[in-house]
């Protein structure tokens, strides 16, 4: 039995909604994790109080983030299970397990520590909470790298077999270390720190221009700017290598990123030109249009002058993947990676130069502008990155084994509309709650005069310890909850 | 389906357990805030609302972890159970889901927002924590009276009913009853974090005796209700092994006269434990009675269970991290301990 067309295009315009909405969210949280955590190490190390609001200050925009990132991620679990039953069904015995493993050694671990980590300050000690912080950050990341090994299997299943309907492990190695993985976690852990640095760098950035505690921000301001720069220098990298594992393990994928139809041109020569933009034509077969760097595609892609690149028309028609989207998306991702390391080392140049003093960094009006404005660009490029990544998977939701209409839950046309309004309803309120809360933190600015927590030395309130022995009457607490 | 060998089918029976930890442990903590949550719609002091969600903004994310901690295992070792489950219940999961983030939505927002926007944000947190409650419960009973598979030849058994399927009498008083339950565990959680002299908490201690007879009532028609509609239930209690049954109820009605008699001498922690206790052990009998079947009718645990689950990555999950994970709630649970009043705000709590 197949599902309606139109239900399963609502489907899958829901399930692109719930994910491109989550990945909003998670990575500031893996990625702040790690750079509050080299805050209050600093703080622990020199006991200089200016890390310790920092700390603070950046702790309330990371809460106002994380409860978004977990109320988004509940949905993903679930959206599985109802708009990809039979694909729950049938990979569950890989993805489903993976997914497990995520929920028991990271979701939970994280979720313990967090409370601790929020609500602990001046309760346990300075060391248990920077230990806390450290477990967030650890958690974060593990989490991220089985969704990755999870989502990589995806894109290259290896060490299964399909056989009764299900996805069969012959090899458990060769599906968690699958092809993509080691390309795919390394450039999504560089794109949290990325993303959570351009994060710290803009609000740092805009007290700075505002004049505001710029003895506060001043001086994180220079180290993150420098700690970007190289981030953004290695993501770049990394980019390039995830790319080569695209081209030798979803040619596909890869020739509908770089708009590349035809392997040969018509003299039988190799299709070397890189297409900078262009637009493809109504039987979309080739390029309507295009702006052409020649060779500059084999020197990308095959790292040599004449390279052969295989063009999309050497596959079967309904193997395709759609190329519009792949190839604007992909552009776009690389775009904002090479300008975010422009912007970063010209905040190290003026550091270097002196200029990014906590006396002087208010006056470079025009950096600081660019720096605050900076911080929507790798939000698009995580979003970018993933669409390029998940439609130049397509037609396929597990690559080359089973089609995406094979997954799909056979849910009617009224109930998938439904289910697309009820999460474009909640996900919008998350997403601009999210943004007007974190807002209205910065507004408010850091708190600079509350006593800095102590060492575990903080009133906990009345305590009933048990009366002694005889006095039976008396209400005995042991101790409260 | 597909066949098991012994060890794989003893680890699913241990999944199985798992499972059923995870579940019941969601209930006895999650419940306390899902019922605080409720209890906030008939508080009228706005900071007292305020202190109900600050007396819990420490622990409800490892509580809530462990539904999805439950999903995880339930996806990952009876993949067939949970992408078929899903289908069936896809109606009151979307309720759930959605109650889910709002509750996470309104309790890391509220602290932020104005004054009018706290209100709304309170309002939203009742009626969410209101709404997982009631679909949640529904959802079981929906799963106690199973749902239809179609079995293709080389394909996996698939749900094919309708949306709506899920809808009987019988799931909505499950709805109703977890509803009452749970609130129940609501009030006994205020009671125990507040101190003595708030009003909160005296309101909360007058309304205990209400909510626990109707507790004690639901508990009972959702019984009586369950052995005479199924068979596996009734065949199960009142087969040779019913003396063994008695005794189970027994001890739960003598948990739950713990309950009372603590509540009425003001052991507020004792009262919670007791409770827990009363949950914990109908909960298991219910697990004890539904084996071998995962849904009865639909999935045994032989025929949901994935062939991949392998001991070495059950004893790194079950045997190493979860024991770390338990301890670390617990003390969790201990660092926020202490009882407040309603001048604590989220802040400095």
């Amino acid at each position: 039995m197949q599902p309606d067309p139109l239900s399963i295009l609502i489907s899958r315009i829901d399930f692109g909604l719930i994910s491109s909405v989550h990945i909003l969210f998670p990575p500031l949280t893996i990625g702040l994790a790690i750079i509050l955590f080299g805050f209050e190490l600093a703080w622990f190390r020199t006991n200089d109080e200016r890390w310790y609001r920092l700390c603070r200050f950046f702790e309330k925009l990371f809460i106002v983030n994380f409860g978004a990132g977990v109320a988004t991620g509940v949905t993903m679990e679930m959206a599985f299970g109802i708009l990809y039953g039979p694909f729950s069904q049938a990979a569950g015995p890989f993805f489903g397990q993976v997914l497990g493993y995520e929920t028991i050694t990271a979701f939970m671990y994280e979720a313990g520590f967090i409370g601790l980590m929020i609500f602990g300050w001046g309760k346990i000690s300075r060391k248990m909470h920077l230990f806390a912080t450290f477990n967030v950050a650890l958690s974060s990341t593990l989490s991220a790298m089985w969704i990755l090994v999870a989502n990589s299997w995806m894109q290259t299943p290896s060490g299964v077999e399909f056989k009764n309907g299900m996805f069969q492990v012959t090899n458990w190695l060769q599906a968690l270390l699958n092809p993509n993985v080691f390309a795919a976690f390394p450039h999504m852990l560089l794109a949290a720190v990325e993303l959570s640095l351009c994060f710290v760098v803009a609000v740092c950035a805009w007290f700075v221009f505002k004049r505001r505690e710029v003895q506060l921000f001043a001086r994180p301001l220079r180290y993150t700017l420098v700690a970007l720069a190289a981030v953004a220098a290695v993501q770049i990298y990394m980019g390039d290598v995830l790319g080569e594992n695209v081209l030798e393990h979803k040619p596909a994928a890869l020739a509908a990123m770089e708009g590349q139809y035809d392997t040969y041109d018509e003299n039988g020569n190799v299709n070397n030109a890189w297409n900078v933009i262009g637009w493809p034509n109504k039987d979309n077969t080739g390029l309507a249009w295009s702006i052409k760097i020649p060779h500059a595609l084999s020197l990308i892609e095959t790292k040599t002058w004449n390279g052969a690149v295989e063009g999309l028309n050497s596959f079967p028609e309904d193997e395709r993947p759609p190329v519009i989207l792949p190839f604007y998306t992909f552009r776009a991702m690389a775009a904002i990676g090479g300008a975010i390391l422009l912007v970063a080392l010209w905040g190290c140049w003026l550091s270097w130069r002196g200029r990014m003093t906590e006396g002087l960094a208010s006056a470079n009006r025009l950096f600081l502008m660019a720096c605050t404005g900076m911080v929507v660009l790798p939000y698009i490029a995580v979003i970018a990155g993933w669409w390029t990544r998940e439609i130049g998977r397509q037609p396929w939701i597990v690559y080359g084994m089973m089609r995406v209409e094979d997954g799909m839950s056979k849910l009617s046309v009224g109930l998938a509309t439904f289910w697309l309004i009820g999460f474009a309803i909640f996900e919008t309120a998350v997403v601009l709650g999210t943004i007007y809360f974190l807002l209205k933190v910065c507004r408010n600015g850091p708190d600079l005069t509350s006593p800095v927590a102590g060492d575990g030395d903080e009133h906990l309130g009345e305590l009933d310890l048990p009366s002694s022995a005889g006095h039976a009457d008396h209400p005995e607490y042991i101790r409260p909850v | 389906m597909t066949q098991l060998d012994d060890m794989q089918y003893f680890l699913a029976n241990a999944w199985w357990l798992g499972l059923g930890v995870a579940m019941l442990l969601y209930i006895i903590l999650d419940g306390a805030d899902l019922g605080a949550g409720i209890f906030g719609l008939v508080v009228g002091d706005h900071d007292e609302r305020g202190a109900i969600m600050a007396a819990m903004a420490g622990t409800w994310d490892a509580n809530e972890t462990w539904l999805i901690v439950a999903g995880g295992i339930l996806f990952g070792t009876f993949p067939f159970v949970y992408g078929s489950a899903f289908h069936y219940l896809m109606v009151p999961m979307a309720f759930v889901l959605w109650g889910v983030m709002s509750r996470a939505v309104a309790i890391e927002f509220r602290h932020l927002a104005s004054e009018k926007w706290q209100r709304f944000t309170d309002w939203v947190f009742g009626l969410s924590s209101l709404t997982v409650t009631f679909f949640g419960g529904m959802s079981v009973g929906a799963l106690l009276q199973g749902f239809p598979l179609v079995h293709e030849e080389g394909k996996l058994p698939y749900y094919a009913g309708g949306a709506f399927d899920f809808v009987s009498a019988f799931s909505i008083w499950t709805g109703i009853a977890a509803c009452v339950a749970v609130t129940l565990s609501g009030v006994l959680f205020v009671r125990a974090r507040f101190e003595k002299t708030e009003r909160i908490r005296q309101d909360a201690a007058r309304w205990t005796a209400t909510i626990f007879w109707l507790a004690i009532g639901s508990v009972l028609i959702t019984l009586v209700w369950s052995a005479a509609i199924f068979d596996w239930a009734r065949s199960t209690w009142f087969g040779p092994h019913f003396w063994l049954w008695g005794i189970f109820g027994l001890v739960a009605l003598w948990c739950i006269e713990q309950v009372r008699r603590d509540t009425l001498k003001d052991r507020d922690l004792a009262a919670i434990l007791w409770y827990n206790g009363a949950v914990l052990i109908l909960g298991l009998g219910m697990l004890i009675t539904l084996h071998p079947w995962l849904v009865p009718g639909t999935w045994t645990i032989r025929e949901g269970a994935s062939p991949q689950v392998s001991l070495i990555t059950f004893t790194m999950t079950m045997g190493g991290f979860l024991p770390v994970m338990v301890m670390y709630n617990w003390y969790q649970i201990w660092v926020f301990r202490a009882r407040i009043s309603k001048l604590v705000a989220y802040e400095h709590h």
